[in-house]
């Protein structure tokens, strides 16, 4: 910097100097091959990214399932209970 | 809608070859960014091809809010990345300077930048990295304040305090016998 350069005037040259900068050759190729391993999931992330929209649907219908099952419980609960009932009074 | 617009929409829908067509339309102004703050190529271009990452991640997770442009998001996670790469590499005083990049340009310009990043990198190495960075955007980008902010995701009164440190840090140095 010369004295009579300031701060601003030192930044301008140097923006000046530097808006020739670009990506080196190979750059694109090597941004898209990093891309690429990124977008090719393992396993488990590929299941998961395919199931996850159907988790809600999957939580309704395991709780509805439950619903059932202690409903069919009970109701069979009931039916044996009638039974017994009976075959005491017989 | 412009052609980096219409490539982020294809991305979203699940073209994601497109995105090489966001990395043809930004990589010029992000690589030039990226080494100015890092104050070389070779880290610049590190810094960047991370946002990339993050960027396409961030797309295809659905995680892109839009509510900046496209171009500022991009700004945003580069000069985030490389505020970190820049404080991380200041912790461990490791430079890049060998680091030699195979340009695929002009030699004697990109000989000239390269000694040009040289003297920024030095003139600005004793500012913290979100200063620099402020000064960068301001001075050598040419955004204003409130583009700052965004870019910063901070307020422009911090911005603006950043740039005063700055400016005033670099004056005291000069001023120093």
């Amino acid at each position: 910097m010369t004295d009579l350069e300031d701060i601003d005037q030192r930044l301008a040259r140097l923006a000046g100097a530097t808006y020739a900068v670009r990506p080196s050759a190979a750059f694109a190729a090597r941004v898209m091959q990093a891309v690429h391993a990124e977008a090719v999931p393992g396993f488990w992330e590929n299941a998961w990214f395919s199931s996850r929209r159907l988790l809600p649907v999957a939580a309704i219908a395991a709780a509805l399932a439950v619903g059932w099952a202690v409903q069919v419980d009970r109701s069979v609960d009931d039916e044996l209970a009638t039974s017994y009932a009976s075959v005491g009074f017989e | 809608m412009d052609t980096l617009e219409k490539a982020v929409d294809r991305v979203l829908a699940g073209d994601h070859a497109a995105f090489q067509q966001i990395v043809d339309a930004t990589s010029q102004k992000l690589v030039r960014l990226g080494a100015r703050i890092m104050g070389n190529q070779a880290d610049a271009e590190d810094v960047v091809q991370e946002a990339y990452v993050k960027a396409y991640r961030a797309l295809t997770v659905g995680d892109f809010d839009r509510r900046s442009s496209t171009s500022t998001w991009l700004y945003r996670i580069v000069v985030n990345g490389a505020i970190d790469a820049k404080r991380s590499r200041t912790r461990r005083h490791e430079t890049s300077d060998d680091v030699q990049v195979e340009p695929g340009w002009d030699g004697a310009a990109f000989a000239e930048a390269r000694v040009a990043l040289a003297e920024l990198d030095q003139w600005l190495a004793a500012l913290p990295s979100d200063q620099r960075a402020a000064l960068v955007l301001q001075s050598m980008e040419g955004l204003n304040n409130t583009e700052i902010a965004q870019v910063m995701g901070v307020s422009e009164g911090a911005v603006e305090q950043r740039l005063v440190r700055a400016r005033a840090a670099l004056r005291s140095r000069r001023e120093q016998p």
